[in-house]
C-alpha cells in the first residue's frame, strides 16, 4: 500500500518542479507538455489502481508490474523521440545562425574595407 | 514634446499585402516609424517591404509571432523609442485606428491600449464558433485573475509605452502570446485599456491559429496565465537606462 503513496509524491515533486521551472522562466510548455502528461498519467493509475489493474490483464500481461514496467519504457522512448527532434531543431538552428553570422561578418569587413 | 513611435509589424509570408500595409500607415500616421519583422518568409515580403520604404529585420528562422513581436520590442528598447505598436502584417488591422491607439498612451492615461473589435456593435466580423468561444474564455479568465474586463483579450493590434515595452523586450510570451501578455503587464501594474476598432478580413497570409490546434493554445494560454500569478513582481528590465 505505501508504493501507491510513494508514487503520487513523486509524481507531485515532479510536477511542482516542473512548475517552478515555467514560473522562473527556465522551461517554455511546449517542453514542459512531456512531463505534465506523465505526471498525470502516473497521479491517476496510482490513485484509480484497480483499473490499472484491469487494463494490464485486459493487455495480457501476467503481472501488473510488467505492465507498469512496459509502460514506463514506452514512455521514456516517446520522450528521447522528442527529445532527438528538439536537438534537431536545435541543430538547424544553431547552423542557420552561425552561416547569418559569417554573412554578416563579410559584409562587416567589406564595408571596414572601403570606410579606409 | 513629441513621442517616438515605432510600429512593429511581424510579417511572415505577406508578399500580398504588405506593401499596400505601409503606405497606409504612411498616410494615416506619417509621424511613426515603421520596423516590418520578416520571420523567414519564403515569399518576397522582405523585398516587398524594403521596397515600400520600411525597415525590415529578417529572422534567420522562423521564431513564431512571440518572438518575432519580441524582437520588435527589442528594436524599440535599443532605439529609444517612446511608444511600440503592434499590428499584424496580414492587413486585418486598419491602419486608421493609429491615431486613436496612440493617444491614450500619449496622454498617459494608459500604459497599454488594445484595439478591440466587439467594442463597435457591428457584426461584419466573422469569426469560426470555436473561436469565439476561445475569445470568451479568456475574457472571463482574464476578468478573474486581474479584476479587468477586456472585449478583446486575444487582439494582437495593441500600443504601449517604453516602461512596458523594456519588460516586453525582456520576456515576452511565445505561441498565441496576446493574452497572456496582458496579464503580465497587469503584474507590472500597467493600466490596461480599449479603443473600438474594425478589422478587416485578412487580405493574404494565413492565421497563426489553425482550428486544430485552437484547443492546445487555450489550454497553453490558459496554464501560463495561471503560472503567470505565481511570477515574482516586476524587477527591473535590462534594457533600462
Amino acid at each position: 500500500m505505501q508504493v501507491k503513496y510513494f508514487i503520487i509524491l513523486i509524481a507531485l515533486v515532479i510536477l511542482g518542479a516542473v512548475i517552478d521551472l515555467i514560473r522562473r522562466e527556465k522551461m517554455t510548455f511546449k517542453y514542459a507538455v512531456n512531463w505534465f502528461l506523465g505526471c498525470v498519467i502516473a497521479l491517476f493509475f496510482a490513485i484509480y489502481d484497480s483499473l490499472l489493474i484491469t487494463l494490464s490483464k485486459w493487455a495480457g500481461f501476467s503481472l501488473p508490474s510488467n505492465f507498469i514496467f512496459f509502460s514506463l519504457l514506452v514512455f521514456v522512448i516517446f520522450l528521447t523521440l522528442r527529445l532527438t527532434l528538439f536537438i534537431n531543431e536545435q541543430n538547424s538552428r544553431t547552423e542557420a545562425l552561425a552561416q547569418a553570422v559569417a554573412r554578416l561578418e563579410l559584409q562587416l569587413k567589406k564595408i571596414k574595407a572601403t570606410e579606409k | 514634446m513629441l513621442s517616438k513611435v515605432l510600429v512593429i509589424i511581424p510579417a511572415y509570408n505577406e508578399e500580398k499585402s504588405i506593401a499596400r500595409l505601409i503606405a497606409e500607415i504612411r498616410s494615416a500616421a506619417p509621424f511613426v516609424d515603421i520596423l516590418v519583422i520578416n520571420d523567414h518568409s519564403r515569399d518576397d515580403t522582405e523585398a516587398q517591404a524594403l521596397s515600400a520604404g520600411a525597415d525590415v529585420i529578417t529572422l534567420p528562422f522562423n521564431l513564431g509571432i512571440g518572438g518575432a513581436v519580441q524582437t520588435g520590442y527589442k528594436a524599440a528598447a535599443e532605439m529609444n523609442y517612446d511608444i511600440a505598436i503592434q499590428l499584424d502584417g496580414d492587413g486585418q488591422h486598419d491602419p486608421r485606428y493609429l491615431a486613436d491607439l496612440i493617444r491614450p498612451i500619449a496622454d498617459h492615461r494608459l500604459d497599454l491600449c488594445i484595439g478591440s473589435r466587439f467594442l463597435l456593435h457591428d457584426t461584419s466580423f466573422k469569426s469560426t464558433a470555436l473561436r469565439r468561444v476561445g475569445i470568451g474564455f479568456f475574457r472571463k479568465l482574464l476578468q478573474w485573475m486581474t479584476g479587468l474586463y477586456l472585449t478583446d483579450p486575444t487582439s494582437g493590434f495593441r500600443a504601449c509605452n517604453r516602461k512596458l515595452l523594456l519588460q516586453f523586450a525582456e520576456y515576452y510570451p511565445i505561441d498565441f502570446p496576446e493574452p497572456e501578455a496582458i496579464k503580465m503587464a497587469r503584474r507590472h501594474n500597467a493600466r490596461v485599456g480599449e479603443i473600438a476598432v474594425k478589422m478587416r478580413e485578412r487580405q493574404g497570409g494565413q492565421s497563426s491559429i489553425r482550428y486544430f490546434a485552437t484547443l492546445y493554445y487555450m489550454l497553453k494560454v490558459t496554464f501560463a496565465i495561471l503560472i503567470d500569478a505565481l511570477k515574482k513582481k516586476p524587477k527591473e528590465s535590462r534594457y533600462a537606462g
